[in-house]
């Protein structure tokens, strides 16, 4: 018996020490469990950037919200963010709070808000994608981002 | 009803009664809590870590990914039913262990396992939802119940 807990012990330290080799994690693998503010990003090139980052910072200024990132696409704009614990009771509210002063603040705009950290989880694989691959062009970056944004709506 | 059952005893086996509470073994409530909070809470974690895996490597989303979670935590508290694994925790966690979606696996193969004698029809077949059936049942009905209610309060408008 206690050669079985020592098995266990010891397949537990080796799993734990070989979680923690010295590299440097990509945001994406963490990004369920902290926090990790990524920048907002564009599909189709550069275009729009200062408006992305403006709604960024105007989703961010929200209290209950501790990470947003936003993406826009030719046709619309993706909006995830994380809620704080004791605000989830609250999500609903939350998001409806969170599309109306998008709506109203840019009303030709057409908004996708979630809450889900699946949807926030590909934001961050795409915004890594777009930088790291080259062969990652906008095409599929927008085909991505629809692909996304379908995903939202199966949630609804 | 304690009252009235005092009531109907003979003095001698009032006297006796006396003689058991004053020798019997206090229950440790507090421990029970204490342990029954530490079991469930790293079953539920375990499930936390489930789930995360589910949405990080496959399509599921926080909202999807509840089925797969739960059916996978069944499935392993049922084998270490199996391996005589899980009593042991039951024996340690108490209701911590049995609170838990992993507590409905448990149910069903312990009384699988305890009924196999009897043969597979009726014994393994027949009582393996001895104890999970009740479970089930009152599921089923609670989810009818409010699905009904949130029918009723979407066609009036309220939600």
């Amino acid at each position: 018996m206690h050669n079985t807990y020592r098995f266990i012990i010891l397949m537990s330290v080796i799993l734990l020490v070989s979680c923690n080799q010295d590299q440097k994690a990509k945001d994406s693998q963490l990004a369920l469990v902290k926090t990790t503010n990524p920048p907002p990003v564009v599909t189709d090139g550069h275009k729009g950037n200062d408006q992305v980052e403006k709604i960024k910072q105007d989703v961010s200024s929200f209290p209950e919200l501790y990470d947003v990132a936003v993406v826009k696409g030719k046709k619309a704009i993706l909006v995830a963010y994380k809620v704080k614990h004791l605000h989830r009771f609250k999500m609903k509210k939350i998001e409806k709070n969170v599309t109306k002063m998008l709506e109203k603040k840019y009303p030709k705009e057409k908004f996708t808000v979630s809450s889900d950290y699946k949807i926030f989880l590909e934001v961050v694989r795409l915004d890594e994608k777009m930088r790291s691959s080259s062969k990652f062009n906008h095409r599929d970056a927008e085909k991505r981002f629809n692909e996304i944004v379908k995903m939202t709506e199966d949630i609804k | 009803m304690m009252a009235s059952k005092q009531k109907n005893m003979t003095p001698e086996q009032q006297k006796y009664q006396q003689l058991q509470q004053k020798h019997e073994k206090k229950r440790p409530v507090l421990k029970n809590c204490i342990r029954a909070f530490f079991v469930g809470g790293l079953i539920c974690a375990i499930g936390q870590a489930i789930s995360y895996f589910y949405i990080y490597f496959f399509n599921f989303t926080e909202q999807s990914v509840g089925n797969p979670t739960v059916a996978t935590m069944v499935f392993f508290s049922m084998l270490l039913t199996g391996f005589g694994v899980y009593d042991r925790l039951g024996q340690f966690g108490g209701a911590g262990s049995a609170v838990p979606v992993t507590g409905f696996g448990n149910a069903v193969i312990s009384a699988a396992i305890e009924h196999r004698t009897e043969g597979f029809v009726l014994g393994v077949g027949g009582n393996m939802f001895k104890l999970a059936g009740s479970v089930l049942l009152f599921g089923v009905f609670a989810a009818f119940v409010v699905a009904l209610i949130r029918t009723v309060l979407s066609i009036w408008g309220v939600l």
